[in-house]
């Protein structure tokens, strides 16, 4: 199914996202970055971080910023403005529109714009592995008629339908499900590279409406990297006599540092500026060292930030809409990051702004969920929920071993195959556990039943695979079947996600706390585990070999295994870790001792000599079982899944 | 009255096939992309780091510029030595065209059109793609 796309098509910046498995993802483009700059060559249709490289060599054929001319008529006050700062020609085209004009050629924005719009499209393409026909394009919400005719007309020559044209501001407050939110009015925050726009929404009938909108169309991002170039360029200027914006190279690492230093300065409260050799003075290379402090600069960018809040007074004043009447803040663009920013606006309207959703991307993300409710795929998203606790059930020792992890995504199932852990054991019991920790004591459990008429076998030998299936709605069923046999049991569980929020925090918190002495006691379990597993193994060796083995090593084997059994109920760690190695050592003795003698039948000690060779699950001996052995055998299994 | 039924019951079950369609083949594609990516990474596991070290290299040539020392020289030799080991290797622009897929003009001078006049800033390029543009100055017609 060909997917539509959302896409912001920016002054400075463009971006795209697209609606993936019920959630918005932006789409990076081929060049590996998540915006694309609107920057065109029309005559090698080159467009984005390419045809910016060419800015200064090609200025009169790179066309940037082409979203102002959009739609406008040349003698438009704003064009005649543009004029006197863009590069390249504009003129009056068919209808008095302002159109460009590139080696010879006339071209209109709308055009231009489609080279963009072309090179989205293939990236998406190229990303989505499909055809894209269809898409949602934003504006500003001051575009007039015209305008969003003439975006819409762009987006129709790059082949591309539009389904709707929406508003940048709406799509951002869309970016963060206001709508379900019932937030009634809404201000969005918008400065970007070259822009300011700040609009007051409202919710009617499930539709934002723009009450009112200002802006300032030449203050962003860029001028705040000027201030910093200027302040730099000035300290510079007073300790070594040399203006650097007059050396254009010296000027560029200027630019870069200024850039680097602004947006490092939006997380630490420091940045170092260090440009060695950045030009020559008179006695010689001159070096730019410079600390530059989050205070220093909030103080050379204020005046920019402050000239921000008087449209935001007017857009409310226009709106008929007091400070207080706003229920949320929705903040745009990448200058949105630095934190004097955020400050000042939280200050303004008296609560924190929404900005957890990347401020360049927010209008993208936006778009593509207009997309998706276009398409019919948000109206139909499944809304799956996950487990917020691990299940499993307990093994040998009253040891937790997980089945089904926490924050699985259900419906989901899961099976392995369990073994018995005594010799004869006839039926097994099976415990259904939730929690974090590992000790299946310290988990809730959610119930346990019984699987009985297992033929009797040595341990290790039955199968009995349990199978954990829990259905969207969070009812588990867990199925113990004897594969020998196909006896099975199942049990259903309907309480598996009904907890509520604090129980689940309070079950991942203790999980938390107790981590260490959980792991402790899981790695206790599993030493002596292992110890049994070896008495058993060198127990069955040794009646297995015969006379095969001379009786000194006998007489030692039989010494270890009794050393191993006394410290096994009630010795450290580390006693019962020594024992086994012992006799681990001795076993293999037997195995050589059999192999030089050239005996065939000599499985019995290879096998014993590889005790550890094979990953093992273990179940808990039943109660019942009819072994002579302690209830905590260990058992060989293996793992189905 | 039924057949009506019938007809609802019909789009329902199409609209149900139509989102597990969806939802298959988005979780189809989500795992050939992160198969690609997986690829990626690994081939652009240090490419953040190496570019984050050119900035040291871009002041030793500085300095190399001023100073002239055969130690600097044979420091910045083994630098670009460790680069190619990693498959970074510089792009050439000596005498090249300019070509903006590659290299970035910071500047225009008298000169031969399109062609490169000086490199201000060595630019790279690793496992095919271009971990940064070389810096240039452009010869062009110089206006006003």
């Amino acid at each position: 199914m060909a997917k539509i796309i959302g896409i912001d098509l920016g002054t400075t910046n463009s971006a795209m996202a697209v609606m993936e498995g019920g959630a918005p993802k932006v789409i990076h483009s081929r060049e590996g970055r998540n915006v694309i700059p609107s920057v065109v060559d029309p005559v090698t249709h080159v467009v984005g971080d390419v045809a910016k490289r060419q800015l200064v060599l090609k200025p009169k054929n790179t066309i940037f910023s082409i979203k102002r001319l959009m739609g406008k008529k040349f003698k438009d006050e704003s064009v005649q403005f543009d004029i006197k700062w863009l590069p390249y020609t504009i003129k009056a085209g068919r209808d008095g529109m302002a159109d460009v004009e590139v080696d010879g050629k006339t071209l209109t924005p709308q055009e231009v714009s489609a080279m963009i719009l072309q090179k989205i499209k293939a990236d998406a393409e190229a990303y989505l592995g499909g055809k894209v026909t269809q898409a949602v394009i934003t504006v500003p919400a001051y575009f007039d008629d015209s305008q969003r005719q003439a975006t819409k007309q762009a987006g129709e020559i790059a082949g591309l339908e539009v389904l709707r044209i929406i508003n940048e501001p709406t799509a951002a407050a869309l970016a963060y499900g206001l709508d379900k939110k019932n937030a009634h009015t809404i201000a969005v925050y918008d400065l970007g590279g070259g822009t300011f726009d700040i609009s007051i929404l409202e919710l009617g009938e499930g539709v934002y409406e723009v009450k009112s909108t200002n802006g300032d169309t030449h203050l962003g991002g860029d001028d705040f990297d000027q201030a910093i170039i200027d302040y730099l360029a000035e300290e510079f200027e007073k300790e070594n006599q040399v203006d650097l914006r007059k050396d254009p190279q010296a000027l560029q690492r200027l630019r870069e540092s200024a850039e680097k230093a602004k947006i490092e300065l939006s997380t630490s409260t420091e940045a170092q500026i260090n440009q060695p050799f950045i030009t020559q003075g008179s006695n010689g290379p001159l070096h730019l060292t410079m600390t530059l402090t989050r205070a220093k600069l909030e103080q050379i960018v204020d005046e920019l930030v402050q000239k921000t809040l008087k449209p935001v007074e007017q857009a409310l004043k226009d709106a008929k809409i007091k400070v207080g009447d706003i229920n949320e803040i929705v903040m745009v663009g990448g200058m949105t990051r630095m934190p004097k920013i955020v400050e000042v606006v939280s200050k303004f309207f008296g609560k924190e702004p929404n900005k957890s959703v990347n401020p360049d991307e927010v209008v993208a993300v936006g778009a593509a969920v207009q997309a998706g409710v276009l398409g019919g795929e948000v109206k139909d998203v499944l809304l799956l929920d996950v487990t917020p606790l691990t299940l499993g059930i307990e093994t040998l020792g009253g040891v937790s071993t997980p089945l089904i992890s926490k924050n699985t995504t259900i419906p989901s199932s899961k099976s392995q195959v369990f073994s018995t852990a005594a010799d004869n054991q006839t039926q097994v019991e099976i415990n259904v556990l939730q929690g974090e920790r590992a000790m299946a004591q310290d988990n809730k459990s959610l119930g346990r039943f019984i699987l009985d008429g297992i033929p009797p076998a040595p341990r290790g030998v039955p199968q009995v695979e349990v199978a954990f299936d829990i259905d969207a709605s969070g009812i588990l069923n867990v199925k113990a079947q004897d594969k020998a046999t196909g006896k099975e049991q199942s049990i259903k569980i309907t309480g598996s996600t009904g907890l509520t929020d604090a129980e689940v925090e309070q079950m991942t918190k203790d999980a938390e706390a107790h981590a260490k002495e959980d792991e402790e006691a899981r790695s206790a379990v599993e030493v002596k585990n292992q110890a049994d597993s070896l008495i058993f193994t060198a127990e069955k060796s040794l009646k297995d070999a015969g006379d095969k083995v001379s009786a000194e090593l006998k007489t030692e084997v039989e010494g270890k295994i009794k050393a191993l059994k006394d410290v096994l109920p009630s010795g450290t760690k580390d006693e019962i870790e020594t024992k086994t190695k012992e006799l681990s050592d001795s076993l293999q003795k037997i195995g050589e001792q059999m192999s030089k003698q050239q005996q065939s039948d000599g499985e019995g000690s290879a096998a014993s000599a590889d005790s550890s060779g094979e990953p093992k699950e273990e179940t808990k001996a039943d109660e019942s079982s009819s072994a002579n052995a302690s209830e905590d055998k260990p058992v060989e299994g293996e793992v189905v899944n | 009255m039924k057949k009506h039924d019938k007809q609802i019951e019909n789009q329902e079950i199409e609209e149900l096939t139509n989102q597990l369609k969806r939802a298959v083949a988005d979780y189809q594609n989500l795992e050939k992309r992160t198969t690609e990516q997986k690829r990626e990474w690994i081939l652009a596991a240090n490419q953040g780091l190496i570019a984050k070290l050119l900035t040291v290299l871009d002041s030793l040539f500085l300095a190399q510029k001023h100073i002239q020392d055969d130690g600097l020289n044979l420091s910045i030799q083994k630098f670009l030595d460790i680069l190619k080991e990693e498959s970074v290797e510089r792009i050439e622009v000596e005498d090249k065209e300019f070509d903006p897929n590659s290299m970035e003009c910071v500047s225009v001078q008298a000169g031969e059109e399109n062609k490169v006049l000086e490199e201000v800033r060595p630019g790279f390029i690793m496992n095919n793609r271009v971990l940064r543009p070389s810096q240039v100055i452009v010869g062009g017609k110089l206006t006003n």
